[in-house]
């Protein structure tokens, strides 16, 4: 194995076991596990010729509905689930990390190991990112099958929302590591990327918004702040498109909000890079 | 590459800047010194003369302002330079989610080395720091003193050939302090440089065979602890009392010692000459007085450094 994959594995494996220690992964795992608990034993669909005859929710309510409308119905709960709550929890739950690495005592010494900086911050930001990513796989994996194996339906649009879920989660977890090596401040590492989260609908409302506003200058700054920031409302919509089978009009969401990380991220390695510890 | 110094430190300096008022305060002021390869090096300093800050540009966890700090001929700056470094910090804080085996093992890694090497390596070193039995103990339950000897475990897994050790006996009991300097002193003559940064005088002394006095951020002193510690004095030791010393023969000793002191009813008179010790033996004789002993002296390494810090001080102030 090369000494950099060596590194870059002990920096992984150090990151995983800070989360497991501080039950970071384990509440993430058990809230994921819960809902697919959930499906598992609280749904009940009774398929009749190829049609849904009953639905059942903790044992109450059942209409007559298509199963094709009912599995979607669930998908698309599970991706604004994952979009909304589910991020702000992954964050929250990452928010942690970055200034933990920077605690006096602990830093010097991985500082005094023959790895650079960038790829220190690089083997933390990774590791973050895994931890989180495998909770991710297992909820919409777990939720999948279970809903292919109640329902006969198995629509790998789906699958999407995994993806689209840790690509989001990837562009915020830079803004958390740019405060982590900026102030060390888990508190602020939260609040920004859920002030993003927030901010994103109102901002994704720009034709409606430029029409209103009255100046030229609130207009352009509407607009560069719409570009600049990460489209997680933009980023949910395309996903809900996908998962319902609708075509994507666009990829400027996902191409700018991936530059929009890889600059943070930069930016983090720039100011880890240079700073005294 | 093989004859360049262990460490070798050229005009550093280091500012740093508070962050609003911009006002400077030099924690390194033209550092230069070198320490040569498997020797035994101890950097001393009261709290702030800026010891810990030249470590760090050592290691490059501080960014140097000015100068250059070489490790075995290479740019410290450079993360190959720290490959022959093993380090133990000063206050460390090592994550307790780990057992001591399992943090040897991530530091073991980080250092380059391989599972198989790894696996050899960490039960040896639990063996040799004394901490075998509590290999599956979370760090989290172990106390200071198995702290500093896991620490020292972590400095020494990939066999390095620069050990630097920021204060090592801190907080460990006596038992645990011989056991350290034990170690160390295992690696001697094994050509592993060893730089000490300690407050424990007497440790660098028995210790070291270099040292580096450092204050208000310049090197005050440096030199090998034999010849700084020897100042090549003689004391006299005579009775003052019984018999009683004659007044003559007292002002005659008192003008030609550097230092004198009465206690329990004898006098030390201290000469820095050999032939300043004969003339007053032969005083002594001439006035039938008799000689308790007359020894050759050397300065303790706190005597030095106290010596040192005050006439620093002194010519600052100047």
């Amino acid at each position: 194995m090369s000494s950099f994959a060596l590194t870059t594995g002990a920096l992984v494996r150090d990151t995983l076991r800070e989360a497991m220690a501080r039950k970071i992964f384990w509440g993430l795992f058990g809230l994921s596990s819960a809902m697919i608990l959930f499906f598992l034993f609280l749904l009940k669909i009774d398929i009749v010729e190829g049609a849904v005859a009953s639905v059942s929710l903790f044992g109450g309510e059942s209409r007559e509905m298509s199963v094709e409308r009912i599995v979607q119905g669930f998908y698309g709960g599970i991706a604004a689930f994952l979009y909304s709550f589910g991020m702000f929890l992954a964050v929250f739950a990452s928010s942690g990390l970055t200034p933990s690495l920077l605690e006096p005592g602990r830093i010097e010494l991985l500082l005094s190991k023959p790895v650079s900086r960038p790829h220190l911050l690089l083997g933390r930001y990774l590791g973050n990112l895994l931890v989180v990513s495998a909770n991710i796989v297992w909820l919409v994996v777990g939720v999948w099958l279970i809903l292919g194996w109640k329902a006969g339906i198995w629509r790998p649009n789906f699958l999407v929302t995994m993806a689209s879920t840790i690509f989001l989660f990837a562009v915020l977890l830079t803004v958390v590591f740019l405060i982590g090596v900026l102030w060390e401040s888990s508190a602020l590492a939260t609040m920004v990327p859920v002030a993003l989260m927030i901010v994103s609908p109102i901002l994704a409302q720009e034709k409606t918004m430029v029409k209103l506003l009255s100046s030229e200058w609130s207009r352009q700054l509407w607009k560069t702040l719409y570009a600049i920031l990460p489209k997680v409302f933009d980023l949910g919509r395309m996903t809900m498109d996908h998962v319902r089978q609708r075509p994507v009009e666009s990829w400027y969401p996902v191409w700018s909000s991936g530059l929009f990380g890889i600059c943070m991220l930069a930016l983090a390695i720039w100011v880890f890079t240079r700073r005294d510890f | 590459m093989g004859t360049a110094p262990a460490v070798e430190a050229r005009d550093l300096v280091k500012v740093y800047r508070t962050a609003w008022r911009r006002r400077e305060i030099r924690a390194l002021d033209g550092v230069s010194f070198s320490v040569e390869p498997g020797t035994t090096f101890g950097l001393l300093g009261p709290n702030g003369a800026g010891k810990t800050t030249f470590v760090k540009t050592l290691l490059s966890s501080v960014h140097p302002t000015a100068g250059t700090t070489r490790v075995f001929g290479v740019d410290s700056r450079t993360p190959e330079a720290r490959r022959p470094i093993g380090y133990l910090p000063e206050n460390h804080r090592f994550p307790t989610y780990f057992t001591g085996a399992g943090m040897l093992d991530l530091y073991g890694s980080l250092s380059g080395m391989d599972s198989r090497e790894r696996k050899r390596r960490i039960p040896e070193l639990l063996d040799l720091v004394g901490l075998a039995q509590w290999a599956d103990v979370r760090i989290g339950k172990y106390s200071k003193g198995m702290l500093q000897r896991v620490g020292l475990a972590q400095a020494l897994i990939h066999r390095p050939r620069l050990l630097i050790l920021d204060e090592p006996t801190d907080g460990v009991d006596p038992v645990g302090r011989i056991h350290i300097r034990k170690i160390l002193q295992g690696l001697e003559g094994t050509g592993v440089t060893i730089f000490l940064n300690s407050h424990m005088l007497s440790e660098v002394e028995l210790f070291c065979r270099d040292v580096a006095i450092m204050h208000k951020g310049k090197v005050a002193l440096s030199g090998s602890v034999r010849e700084l510690t020897s100042d090549k004095g003689y004391r006299l030791t005579i009775p003052a009392e019984a018999p009683m010393l004659p007044e003559g023969l007292r002002a005659k000793l008192e003008s030609t010692s550097a230092h004198t002191g009465a206690r329990n009813g004898v006098a030390s008179y201290h000469f820095t000459t050999r032939d300043a010790a004969n003339q007053a033996i032969d005083a002594c004789r001439e006035a039938r007085h008799p000689v308790e002993a007359l020894e050759p002296t050397r300065s303790t390494l706190e005597e030095l450094f106290i010596r040192t810090v005050d006439s620093s001080t002194t010519a600052g102030e100047r």
